[in-house]
């Protein structure tokens, strides 16, 4: 018995080196780490030997890692020998205990056999597809179908992309559809561009032939509609909202910002130059306006107002949110996982996370209700007072002096904030926020620079007079620095003498007044800061010149905020947080980009402006791949990288890899990132004027098309849905710009804690405008978008779930802007004689296209059901109809029949 | 087969079992979006619960809110959450704490305040005693304040988690952990997680449900029953009690409901034609939203009626038509749980008793707030009981955090009224039915209720305790978002097995 066994083993042994030998004297092919090792090692490896658990000491996320002594005081993979090396080893172990994955089904022969032969081969490292851009790409020679004829205008291939499309639906033995309709491609291009239906000469110009397909596609990419579309696209991404969200959700001004997003994307602004204004316009020489304007992308994060809340606490949280999003928006990539930890599956350190916190850590912004610093716009007046200081600065005084006074003018800034004040002796920061001291009270503030100025500028509002306020070096013996008296005053920056220094010094602020109650604040503080003082002091005017730079500084206008850098004696040190808690705080990191990506160049300044001109290089692999796959998923509701999110080692696989690689490269380097030329590149292809007419097998086939053998048929956004109800009613305002508008909304919705902001509704063309034009109030954004899936904007969104649910069908049946919409189209569908012309004639105006007899039928019978019970009905037909003088029961049937059209997929849908 | 083995074997195919079902859940929320005909005919949802009479409406690709059963055993079928927006204090309700009532009026050790932050006291408080008296109740003999003398009358039926923390003590932030499990924005409230992952018992009603007391919506605003990244389908409904219950829901004025079967009736029909044309999958599931619309338009105003319940169920409650209050809501929970709503979540703002006022002093304001809540919390839990509904319904109760021991400073000064300030570090938090064992205690807090001795539980903890009752393992239960996998604990919870039944 047991020879038989040893003997059955032994022959058994044989056959395994048999097999054994021959597979290693056969050719091999050479295993790809990229396409072959790292999904295994993803897949199976890296949740307990990666960022996070790196178990017995092993971890497949860094090549240094994989390659180091484990726990067990050796390598557990030795390039070239599989079999030594108990990577492979504990793969093949019998014992459960053992054997890897642990407490997991085995990995299949197929991929042992890969990892086995990798070994052999070297174990060559590699990286992921989504870190290196090709510098090249082909475009696949392919011809023209059979069953297609080749003229022009039926042909599928009309530009590159179509190459790449039709090679993947050949190996798949699919054939491209049929073009799309006439009138239905030109709503869909009108949507896809501008955000709305066309205008009716657009559509008769396209109908009649005298319009070719490209000129249309111009015509639509010139309109400002354009602008007003793709920016509701981006300002999701920038999280771009009226209020500024948490507890307290107060209402901010910065639709400035927004407008200067439509705006720079109907100039077709280059995305380099998109990208590096929004990042760093204030760090530009001499920035514009509008390039501090650009920077309150990153000023869209949120601000807590709540009392008692620590502004610091949420200051750091702002800047990990620009970390975030920076991330986000630009490089696909989920950066927020690195805060506490290397990231579990993108080689990405932990210490990497703060070492790009550290380009952001440095703004003068602190979380502080007044969210300062924020850009003024002066009127023509006072821009010409401003005009003469700035002029007497720079005739009197230095460059630099004239650059402080032009900046100070402009956004109020440098300032201390108070927050900082410590020491507190009969007084307290009230709401955690302003300095109040009571009498007899005092309080330091450390490390402050007062630039030789003569006088300190410094905001307050008192309730209270005659109180004596002293400033003292280091404490109450230290040398006076000033003495002032605070009097009952609004909230205003105040001009204070002040003794000149040219050092740090620590400042001891101390109030005097008995005749004040008890624990009463004297005043509250919120800023103060020094500027060198105005130069010409003997020339003749210059009293008049301190006074109007008073006043202009303490002159309210429309504001923005900005991001705005510290100056040097300001500046904050980064240190690494401690399992991502900002209270605790490690080593001390300097601004560097992560090192998987592409190499810093030396002439970049180590600031933000550096970081955008990284990002926009055209080394970096990330960037154009990532706006390419956004834009197109605009187009066709669906990424070339399904996951728009994340474009690593845990994305999706991209549906067209070198489609994406080719437009990424001909957009930087043909189209020199124009926007627009992208997305001309994308709706002139016969992919996208395929019709999206489908069948049940390809349903099946291909669920998502992300083969493309259709065209897209997506519902429309939010916005879009309002937007095309009052534009079909002939109701929508082509009014652009300008703050926030609150059109019609129930009585109830907003219930602010704490504040008495009301949604007042707007008057006039203002209730019809763009949604883009609407509110946002983060904790109470407009009821019907949020129905619709929009967001309501506290973080970055790259994407918005599309649903299908009952309260979307309440809101397009019931909300009184689509019953609105609904009469003012009946009112236009009156305008024929005959029930069937009237329902023929407000279904195309809606629809763009011919209704089919069916469905009239059907509408003419919901017609005359309607018609029969408010004609039997007057008061009903009174009240059904309240924007009508003279209500019949004809316009509440046409009404009636009108919001039914309304109501059609085919409305709510992009065809 | 050895025992390790067959160990092993069992644990793969419990495995196999629940990834599967993850990822048939995601497939079926794509599909919602995305373009999933496949499914049509297999069907996401195996078992036809639903008795909704329309093509799919078990089908969750036509239907997001289709039932499904989670991947354990259920103990709860739905949850009603009482949330106290403002914070109560547990040293007037639960925590009985003699020792503090003897040392009322003296300075707080700086022992207890060395290091701590709080939201209003700054320098060396004091100590303020308890203003309730209390007594032992129920069979179970636990500590009950005088300040709601119904309570006593449920007491044998609740859990009580004495020493819950969190790490959060401003109101917004922590009214979003305790309802989405982070204190930022943007993350999925408990009760989306919940309807995402069971569906709704009842298509005409939406299945997750919001009702609001005291005049004012949570300082966090409408996020803390929001979808966050899980599909907005998922986000809490709010049903208000003045104007429509649900936005949009009334017919316009001068329409009747047969204009509006009929409107809907013609758009259904030409879209089924669109369907014919284009063979899109989206279109019948919108054919099954506008039905639902229909129904819904009919059964939230029934259900939102609290007229026609007897008086002496009204009388149980203290119920007051026609206002808003959290008597009302209490009945109302009860009918949407009875009607098969998944998540019933109540909100009554107002008990944030700081003392910087006679609305918000602990002996005055917060006294009455407590006889407010006492009455119809009682009456519901049982009300619940007598329909047999406890067993399986979770009632959770709380607020964001709890108050202080030390009378509040506000600034340093002194204050004219009895006041707390916030504190997360232990409070009081109680659930009951579904699978929560009734009449005990879980966790101790310190002589004067400052810091938990024993038992602390967290946030985190309660929420994986409410998933592990709804038939899920919260580690398992997740979302790719962003790249990654989320889940409503992050990555702590632990199930508080101590008060399981």
């Amino acid at each position: 018995m047991k020879k038989k066994v040893i003997t059955a083993s032994l022959l058994f042994l044989a056959v395994f080196l048999i097999i054994g030998v021959w597979q290693s004297l056969k050719p091999e092919e050479k295993v790809n780490y990229s396409t072959d090792i790292k999904p295994i090692l993803n897949k199976h490896c890296i949740t307990c030997h990666g960022g996070v658990k790196k178990s017995a000491g092993l971890s497949f996320l860094f090549k240094e890692e994989a390659f180091a002594d484990t726990e067990a005081g050796h390598p557990a993979i030795i390039p070239g020998n599989a079999a030594k090396s108990s990577f492979i080893q504990r793969l093949k172990e019998k014992d459960p205990e053992l054997r890897m994955p642990y407490e997991k089904a085995k990995l299949s022969d197929n991929e042992i056999d890969l990892l086995t032969r990798w070994v052999d081969q070297g174990a060559q490292w590699g990286k992921h597809w989504a870190y290196s851009l090709p510098e090249k790409v082909e475009v696949p020679n392919t011809t023209q179908v059979a069953g297609f004829s080749s003229s022009n205008e039926t042909s599928f291939l009309k530009n590159d992309i179509d190459n790449f499309i039709l090679e993947k639906l050949e190996a798949n033995n699919l054939q491209p559809n049929k073009p799309a309709d006439k009138e239905v491609i030109i709503r869909r291009l009108s949507f896809d561009i501008t955000g709305v239906p066309p205008s009716e000469t657009l559509f008769n110009t396209w109908m009649n032939g005298s319009l070719p397909y490209e000129a249309m596609v111009d015509t639509l990419l010139a309109k400002k509609t354009y602008g007003e579309k793709w920016a509701t696209w981006w300002l999701d991404l920038a999280r771009y909202a009226d209020s500024k969200g948490y507890e307290k959700d107060g209402s901010r001004s910065i639709w400035k910002y927004r407008d200067w997003v439509i705006k720079s994307l109907n100039e077709d602004m280059p995305y380099d130059q998109f990208t590096i204004e929004q990042l760093a316009g204030d760090l530009l020489p001499e920035p514009s306006l509008d390039q501090l304007i650009a920077t309150a992308f990153h000023r869209n994060t949120m601000n807590n107002d709540e009392g008692g809340t620590e502004d610091e606490e949420f200051r750091v949280a702002s800047v990990i949110d620009r970390v975030n999003t920076t991330f986000e928006v630009w490089q696909s990539t989920t950066i927020g996982c690195v805060q506490c930890h290397s990231h579990t599956y993108d080689p990405f350190k932990n210490e990497e996370y703060y070492k790009m916190m550290a380009f952001f850590n440095n703004t003068m912004d602190e979380d502080t209700p007044d969210e300062v610093p924020t850009l003024k716009f002066y009127t023509k007046e006072q821009q010409r007072e401003v005009d003469k200081i700035n002029a007497w600065v720079a005739k009197y005084g230095d460059a630099k002096l004239a650059k402080e006074y032009h900046n100070f003018l402009l956004y109020s800034h440098p300032m201390y904030q108070v927050h900082r004040a410590k020491n507190f002796k009969n007084g307290q920061l009230a709401d955690g926020k302003y300095l109040a001291l009571w009498d007899n009270g005092s309080c330091l503030i450390e490390d402050i620079t007062t630039n030789e100025a003569g006088y300190m500028y410094i905001k307050y509002w008192s309730s209270y007079n005659g109180t004596k306020m002293t400033i003292k070096e280091d404490d109450e013996n230290g040398e006076i620095l000033s003495e002032f008296t605070i009097n009952k005053s609004g909230n205003k920056i105040h001009k204070i003498p002040f003794t000149k220094l040219n050092k740090k010094v620590n400042l001891f602020f101390e109030a005097n007044n008995d005749k004040l109650p008890e624990q009463a604040n004297t005043s509250s503080i919120s800023l103060f800061g020094f500027i060198r003082d105005i130069p010409g002091k003997d020339a003749p005017g210059y009293e008049e010149i301190n006074a109007t730079f008073l006043t202009l500084i303490n002159t309210g206008t429309t504001t923005v905020p900005i991001m705005v850098e510290n100056p040097e004696y300001m500046q904050r040190t980064t240190q690494v947080f401690e399992r991502g808690n900002w209270l605790m705080k490690g080593d001390t990191v300097q601004p560097t980009t992560p090192e998987i990506l592409n190499p810093w160049k030396k002439e970049w300044p180590k600031d933000r402006l550096g970081l955008a001109k990284w990002m926009v290089s055209k080394e970096n692999p990330l960037t154009a791949r990532t706006l390419v796959n956004r834009v197109w998923h605009q187009i066709y509701g669906y990424g070339i990288v399904a996951s728009l999110e994340d474009m690593g080692s845990q994305s999706d696989a991209p549906s067209h890899p070198q489609l994406l690689d080719w437009l990424s490269l001909r957009f930087m380097n043909d189209h020199n990132w124009s926007i627009k030329k992208l997305v001309k590149d994308i709706v002139l292809s016969g992919t996208y004027r395929q019709s999206s007419i489908s069948s049940p097998a390809l349903n099946e086939l291909d669920p998502h098309n992300e083969l493309y053998a259709r065209g897209p048929r997506i519902r429309l956004g939010a916005e879009q849905i309002r937007d095309q109800a009052l534009a079909v009613s002939g109701l929508l305002s082509d009014k652009m710009y300008g703050p926030g508008v609150m059109p019609h909304q129930p009585f109830g919705v907003w219930q602010t804690v704490y504040s008495g902001e009301k949604w007042k509704t707007s008057e006039g063309e203002d209730q019809y405008r763009r949604g883009i034009y609407t509110f946002l109030k983060r904790t109470s954004p407009y009821p019907s978008f949020i129905t619709f899936d929009a967001g309501s904007r506290e973080v970055c969104t790259v994407r918005r779930t599309v649903t299908n649910t009952p309260l979307q069908a309440l809101v397009t049946l019931n909300d009184p802007v689509y019953l609105e919409a609904a009469y003012h189209l009946a009112k236009y569908m009156d305008t024929s004689d005959q029930t069937p012309n009237k329902i023929t004639i407000g279904y195309k105006k809606a629809l763009y296209s011919t209704i089919r007899p069916s469905t009239l039928q059907i509408l003419e019978e919901l017609y005359t059901d309607a018609f029969t019970e408010f004609n039997s009905d007057a008061e009903a037909t009174k009240q059904f109809l309240p924007f009508e003088k003279e209500p019949t029961a004809n316009i509440a049937a046409l009404t009636v029949v009108a919001n039914a059209i309304m109501n059609l997929d085919e409305f709510l849908t992009k065809s | 087969m050895n025992t390790i083995e067959k160990l092993i074997k069992e644990k793969l195919d419990r495995e196999i079992q629940t990834n599967t079902r993850r990822h048939f859940i995601k497939n079926c929320v794509t599909g919602m979006g995305g373009l999933a005909l496949g499914s049509i005919f297999m069907g996401c949802d195996p078992f036809g619960k639903s008795s909704a009479p329309n093509l799919g409406m078990n089908n969750r690709s036509l239907n997001p809110l289709a039932p499904l059963t989670p991947p354990f055993n259920p103990k709860a079928k739905s949850v009603i959450h009482i949330h106290m927006a403002g914070a109560p204090s547990q040293l007037e309700l639960f925590d009985y704490k003699p020792q503090l009532t003897k040392l009322h009026n003296q300075a707080c050790p700086e022992s207890f305040i060395q290091g701590k932050k709080f939201a209003f006291i700054r320098g060396t408080p004091k100590l303020l005693g308890q203003q309730a008296n209390f007594k032992r109740e129920g069979q179970s003999g636990q500590w009950v304040s005088d300040y709601i003398p119904h309570f006593k009358k449920i007491v044998d039926d609740v859990a009580f988690l004495k020493a819950v923390h969190t790490d959060q003590f401003n109101h917004g932030p922590a009214q979003l952990f305790m309802h989405t499990g982070s204190p930022r924005l943007g993350r999925p409230s408990v009760g989306s997680w919940a309807t995402y992952g069971l569906g709704s018992e009842n298509q005409n009603l939406p299945g997750f449900v919001v009702l609001t007391s005291g005049g004012k919506t949570p300082s966090a605003g409408k996020s803390v029953w929001g979808s966050g990244f899980l599909p907005s389908v998922y986000q809490g409904v709010q049903c208000r009690s003045k104007g429509d219950p649900v936005l949009y829901l009334d017919d316009p004025e001068g329409a009747t409901r047969d204009i509006k079967k009929k409107t809907i009736d013609a758009i259904n029909n030409i879209n089924k034609e669109e369907y014919t044309k284009y063979t899109d999958p989206e279109i019948l599931a919108r054919i099954n939203q506008y039905e639902m619309a229909y129904r819904m338009q009919i059964a939230v105003p029934e259900v939102m009626n609290i007229n026609d319940e007897p008086e002496h169920i009204k009388e149980m409650y203290g119920v007051e038509p026609g206002k808003e209050s959290l008597a009302n809501n209490c009945l109302l929970a009860r009918k949407l749980v009875e009607d098969g709503v998944r998540y019933v979540q109540l909100f009554d703002w107002g008990w944030d008793s700081h003392g910087t006022g006679h609305q918000t002093a602990i002996d005055l304001g917060f006294r009455n707030k407590c006889r407010e809540m006492d009455r119809p919390v009682s009456a519901l839990i049982l009300d619940l009981k007598q329909r047999g509904l406890l067993e399986d319904t979770l009632v959770v109760w709380g607020g964001e955090f709890g108050r202080t021991p030390m009378q509040e400073n506000r600034e340093g000064k002194e204050m004219a009224f009895k006041g707390r300030d916030h504190h997360g570090d232990a409070f009081t938090m109680w659930m009951a039915g579904g699978g929560v064992k009734g009449g005990v205690s879980y966790g101790q807090t310190d002589e004067i209720g400052f810091s938990p001795v024993e038992g602390r539980v967290s946030v985190h903890d309660v929420h994986a305790t409410m998933m592990h009752l709804l038939g899920f393992n919260h580690e398992q239960f997740t979302y790719d978002f962003q790249g990654r996998p989320f889940r409503l604990t992050d990555v702590e919870g632990e199930v508080i097995k101590e008060i399981l039944a």
